[in-house]
């Protein structure tokens, strides 16, 4: 089981569809609107408080020890992987659902995801949503709210693209927001994949296995995968997933005209189930 | 080692609208902000910052040097 579910799932169920884990409560009344600007800030200026770490990329010591802290920093916002038939189901909890600009593509790339020449792909949720307004720089752009339906096929539309469906948390458990994302303009997957930040993007609860049979070695999936997981066998003429690697995020079985790789239950292969 | 990269804010007075290097770069080393953010407001294009943040990434193909319109980028080769 993975740490979260361990923690806050509901009877041994995935944390991310528990209803609690949607419910954040409002703690104590904002004074005057003031504290949260700042979180917004450190928010949206993200990467840059990692550039520390980044210097110490030669010092493999000194590294490890601030790759740490960061880590558990990212205990209390980060996310995991989900397969495309858990986030129709978490849109089935989660109200009210708002579609926003992606925020790591703003910042890597400089991207505004307008509406209309660049759909947007990010999902806001909670009924944070409603006060949008109050935070213009925030949600650039504007947000627009989806019913369960349209949410699922905005969701399905992206990820048959090729993009990977992440949650987001915002103070751990409760749940923020559905990201489609993909490598190198999305920070979640890029913090753990090139440095190892783990609570930033957990592995999902699936794991994709080819079928050897059914494979012709078309070597569309290789193209899909945004973790480096697949390979082309020259010899054997079949494309390989090396399962340690592999997210779970499904993005190739949906990408395979043969049909040829499924998701499997992490759980189910002693190997996997503690890899996370 | 990592290469040095140092973008001189003078120059550099728009970031988010110039945005050249932003995606110029073969392996996405930059990252655009907003250095202050206010109730209501949206930060004005001036309150912008680019800075070179994954730098153990960047190859030296120095392609954000040229694109620069301004000249407001330098790269070179890390020292310790
Ligand atoms: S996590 Fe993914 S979708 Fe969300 S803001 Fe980042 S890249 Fe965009
Ligand atoms: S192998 Fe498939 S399921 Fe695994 S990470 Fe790559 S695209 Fe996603
Ligand atoms: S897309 Fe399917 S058939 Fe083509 S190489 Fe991948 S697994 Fe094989
Ligand atoms: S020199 Fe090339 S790799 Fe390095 S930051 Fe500039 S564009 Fe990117
Ligand atoms: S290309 Fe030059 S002027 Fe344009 S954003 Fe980058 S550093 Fe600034």
């Amino acid at each position: 089981m993975c740490e979260l579910c361990e923690k806050y799932g509901d009877n041994g169920g995935r944390w991310y569809l528990n209803p609690e884990n949607y419910a954040r409560p409002l703690y104590k009344k904002v004074e005057k609107g003031k504290e949260k600007e700042p979180m917004i800030l450190t928010e949206l200026q993200g990467p840059f408080y990692y550039k520390p770490l980044i210097e110490l990329k030669d010092n493999p010591e000194a590294f490890e020890k601030m790759r740490e802290g960061y880590s558990k920093f990212h205990e209390t916002m980060g996310g995991q992987v989900v397969s495309l038939e858990d986030a129709k189901k978490m849109v089935e909890i989660a109200q009210p659902i708002a579609r926003m600009d992606c925020i790591c593509r703003r910042i890597t790339r400089a991207t505004l995801e307008d509406g209309e020449q660049r759909p947007r792909t990010c999902l806001g949720l909670g009924v944070g949503m409603f006060r949008w307004e109050e935070w213009p720089e925030r949600y650039k752009g504007g947000v627009e709210f989806l019913s369960t339906e349209e949410a699922k096929e905005h969701i399905e539309h992206w990820h048959k693209r090729g993009m990977v469906i992440t949650i987001m948390t915002f103070g751990t458990p409760y749940i923020g927001g559905i990201c489609l994302c993909d490598y190198p303009d999305c920070l979640a997957i890029r913090m753990r994949l090139d440095y190892g930040i783990k609570p930033m993007l957990l592995k999902g609860h699936q794991v994709a296995k080819v079928n050897y049979e059914e494979c012709t070695g078309c070597g569309t999936c290789v193209q899909r995968c945004q973790f480096g997981a697949i390979k082309m066998e020259v010899t054997t003429k079949k494309s390989n997933i090396d399962m340690t690697r592999c997210f779970g995020c499904g993005v190739c079985t949906y990408a395979c005209p043969q049909d040829a790789i499924s998701l499997i239950d992490r759980e189910k292969l002693p190997g996997l189930k503690e890899e996370w | 080692m990592i290469p040095q990269i140092e973008i001189d804010k003078n120059k550099c007075a728009t970031p988010y609208e110039c945005k050249k290097c932003l995606q110029i770069c073969p392996q996405a080393v930059f990252a655009v902000a907003p250095t202050k953010v206010e109730r209501f407001k949206e930060t004005a294009p001036e309150d912008y910052e680019v800075q070179a943040v994954f730098k153990d990434k960047c190859v030296l193909c120095m392609d954000c040097v040229k694109v620069c319109p301004t000249g407001a980028i330098k790269v070179k080769v890390g020292s310790s």
